[in-house]
């Protein structure tokens, strides 16, 4: 085995310029894998905690018929008695707080644009939501308010500025036309794109009013620290809800599909393309072991006349082969880790490159990468195990010939 | 030692079956030096190699010591080469990566000697052919003697019942040949070591003890001579 190993070593080394472009093609695979891999991994994780913190918290309760109906933001079927939900609640381990989600459209100047209106309750929104640390200009909401904070790409899509009125025009819980006129109190900047870019949000007091909720309110959202794995909580939840009939809870995954099935999408998306990568540098090893197996076949001759077994020789291309992609793989774990650290440490700002572009995830302006270690590590191994299944197929031919013609072979 | 029994070998090339060997019967006895003769074309090279069993035979049968090989599997006749038989190729064939030491050590090393025996007996076969103080040398570092020394030394430390040349000095001139001849000579009295050349050489065929004669796959003559 030693003699195995010394073998593959210095064959990797009598043609170095040959090992080191092959096993770049390899590390260059792996640099992207890891580098988009961290990108992805960054996007979603960032994405899970923007919606989480500024879109739909860990849960949200809401009536079954506003949940089925959800697009269309019905109040009519609201929550009567928001209290007995939070009653019902009490000691489950949950923060809550009250809010009011309806469709409304906003008039300014000569033109109108059809908005997601949020009724949140100030006092208790922040044990929930980020809302109040992103305001990027003007204050955050304060109950008895008549005024109105609006995502900066609304407010810049409309042309609104901090100070200045709106109206809002909607329907009461009993259908009946109303408008708001508000003012401007602040713009909100989130990292969410989905808040920034078609979001209002009023104080709950004044929409309980204006809208005839007389308490009720379309849902309450739930904050958990098991939010990442919700289904057992949700569970229990529910169990507990099971004496309210009517009232159901969603986890924030339910309430997102849209953006767990894009992020599916895209992953999948991205295996694609890192196959495609893998396959650059498969074809760059088959290459060169094809090469390194037909220079040698009268020593491999030599070897099994020697009597030395097939078996063993197989040993000695895959250790060869297994070396280049050990040195590609330690180079492009090596340069993927200095990728992704620089991108968990700064990002890219893509804000001038994407505008206002929704692309599903809910990450704005700069990305960020994550670490994933179980890639990382999974390349290096894929990187290496892959490069010597690759030897497989030449070594094996040259295997096939009479021990004769290889000794012949010119 | 070695019997070969009535061997013939067909080679079809396109639409037509060469007869390379026919019907060749000999036996070789231990401590032999002996060279097969004859023209290109003739058959030596087929007969060393069925000897060798580096190929099979169409029929008839080659016992080495004793044990008959058609019956025996790739991997037996593999054990069986490693064990019993050493080689010593036209063109060398020495690893090119592998120091002279190595490439005499990768011998022993299939068989699994230890490691210091492996050191003590490269060593000292190094010495007895005479690359002393070349061991860490690479084969493009040594001249074809030298190298053709190394390939000797490869085939002699496991100590084999039989060393199989193909035409060994081929690829070197007269004086080098010469050194290697009386090299094999040496150690063929000193270890008892039987050797089989392949060759039309005329020199290989003087050093022989015993020339077979070989035409279009036939022995022609099989002349012993007197050391």
């Amino acid at each position: 085995m030693k003699f195995l190993i010394t073998l593959a070593w210095k064959n990797l080394s009598r043609y170095r310029r040959r090992t080191m472009i092959t096993a770049a093609a390899l590390a260059v695979g792996l640099l992207f894998f890891i580098f988009l891999d961290g990108w992805l991994q960054g996007a979603e994780r960032e994405s899970e905690r923007n919606i989480i913190w500024y879109e739909s918290g860990s849960a949200k309760v809401m009536t079954d018929e506003y949940l089925e109906d959800l697009k269309s933001m019905p109040l009519k079927y609201a929550i009567q008695d928001p209290a007995a939900v939070e009653q019902a609640l009490e000691g489950a381990g949950v923060t809550t707080t009250r809010r009011t989600v309806f469709a409304g459209e906003i008039f300014y100047g000569e033109g109108s644009l059809f908005v997601k209106v949020v009724a949140v309750d100030p006092q208790t929104d922040e044990k929930i939501y980020r809302l109040s640390e992103t305001v990027a200009e003007g204050r955050y909401l304060e109950s008895g308010d008549q005024g109105v904070l609006l995502g900066e790409w609304l407010a810049q899509d409309l042309g609104i500025e901090v100070g200045e009125e709106i109206t809002i025009r909607t329907r009461t819980r009993y259908g009946a036309f109303q408008t708001l006129d508000l003012i401007v109190v602040g713009v909100l900047n989130t990292p969410n794109p989905v808040v920034n870019k078609g979001t209002a949000f009023i104080p709950l007091d004044l929409a309980d009013e204006a809208l005839e909720m007389e308490g009720a309110v379309t849902e309450l959202t739930l904050y958990f620290p098991e939010w990442r794995d919700p289904e057992a909580k949700i569970q229990s939840l529910r169990e507990r809800l099971s004496v309210l009939p009517g009232i159901t809870v969603e986890s924030w995954k339910d309430l997102s599909r849209d953006f767990l099935m894009i992020a599916q999408a895209k992953s999948a998306g991205s295996s694609v393309l890192l196959i495609l990568v893998f396959i650059i540098a498969a074809v760059g090893i088959s290459n060169t072991m094809l090469m390194a197996v037909y220079e040698r076949v009268r020593e491999i001759g030599m070897m099994r006349a020697m009597g030395m077994k097939d078996g063993a020789i197989r040993v000695a291309f895959l250790f060869e082969a297994g070396g280049i992609g050990l040195i590609g793989a330690v180079i492009g774990v090596g340069l993927g880790v200095i990728a992704n650290w620089l991108m968990v440490r700064w990002g890219i700002d893509m804000s001038t490159l994407m505008g206002h572009m929704d692309i599903g995830y809910r990450v704005a302006g700069v990305f960020r990468s994550a670490w994933h270690p179980q890639a990382i590590a999974g390349g290096f191994v894929f990187g290496v195990i892959a490069a010597m299944l690759f030897s497989i197929i030449p070594s094996s031919r040259a295997l096939k010939m009479q021990i004769t013609d290889c000794l012949r072979y010119e | 030692m070695i019997r070969v029994e009535n061997v013939t070998k067909d080679y079809t090339v396109g639409q037509t079956v060469v007869h390379a060997l026919r019907g060749v019967s000999l036996s070789i006895e231990k401590g032999e030096f002996m060279s097969i003769a004859g023209p290109s074309g003739s058959g030596k090279t087929t007969l060393l190699n069925l000897i060798g069993c580096l190929d099979k035979a169409t029929s008839g049968e080659i016992y080495i010591v004793g044990e008959a090989v058609s019956s025996k599997n790739k991997k037996e006749l593999a054990l069986l080469r490693r064990q019993r038989l050493g080689f010593v190729f036209q063109s060398f064939n020495l690893i090119p990566v592998l120091s002279a030491y190595e490439n005499v050590s990768f011998a022993l090393s299939l068989l699994g000697t230890n490691g210091s025996e492996i050191k003590e007996r490269t060593h000292g076969i190094l010495e007895e052919v005479g690359l002393k103080g070349m061991e860490t040398r690479l084969p493009g570092e040594l001249s074809g003697g030298q190298q053709q020394r190394v390939a000797v030394a490869r085939a002699l430390i496991k100590e084999p019942d039989l060393v199989l040349a193909d035409e060994p000095t081929a690829n070197l001139d007269s004086d080098t040949g010469r050194e290697i001849l009386d090299l094999m000579v040496d150690l063929n009295k000193k270890h008892g070591t039987t050797f089989v050349f392949s060759t039309h050489d005329q020199m290989v065929m003087d050093y022989a003890r015993r020339l077979v004669r070989l035409h279009d796959g036939e022995i022609t003559s099989d002349e012993r001579r007197g050391s």
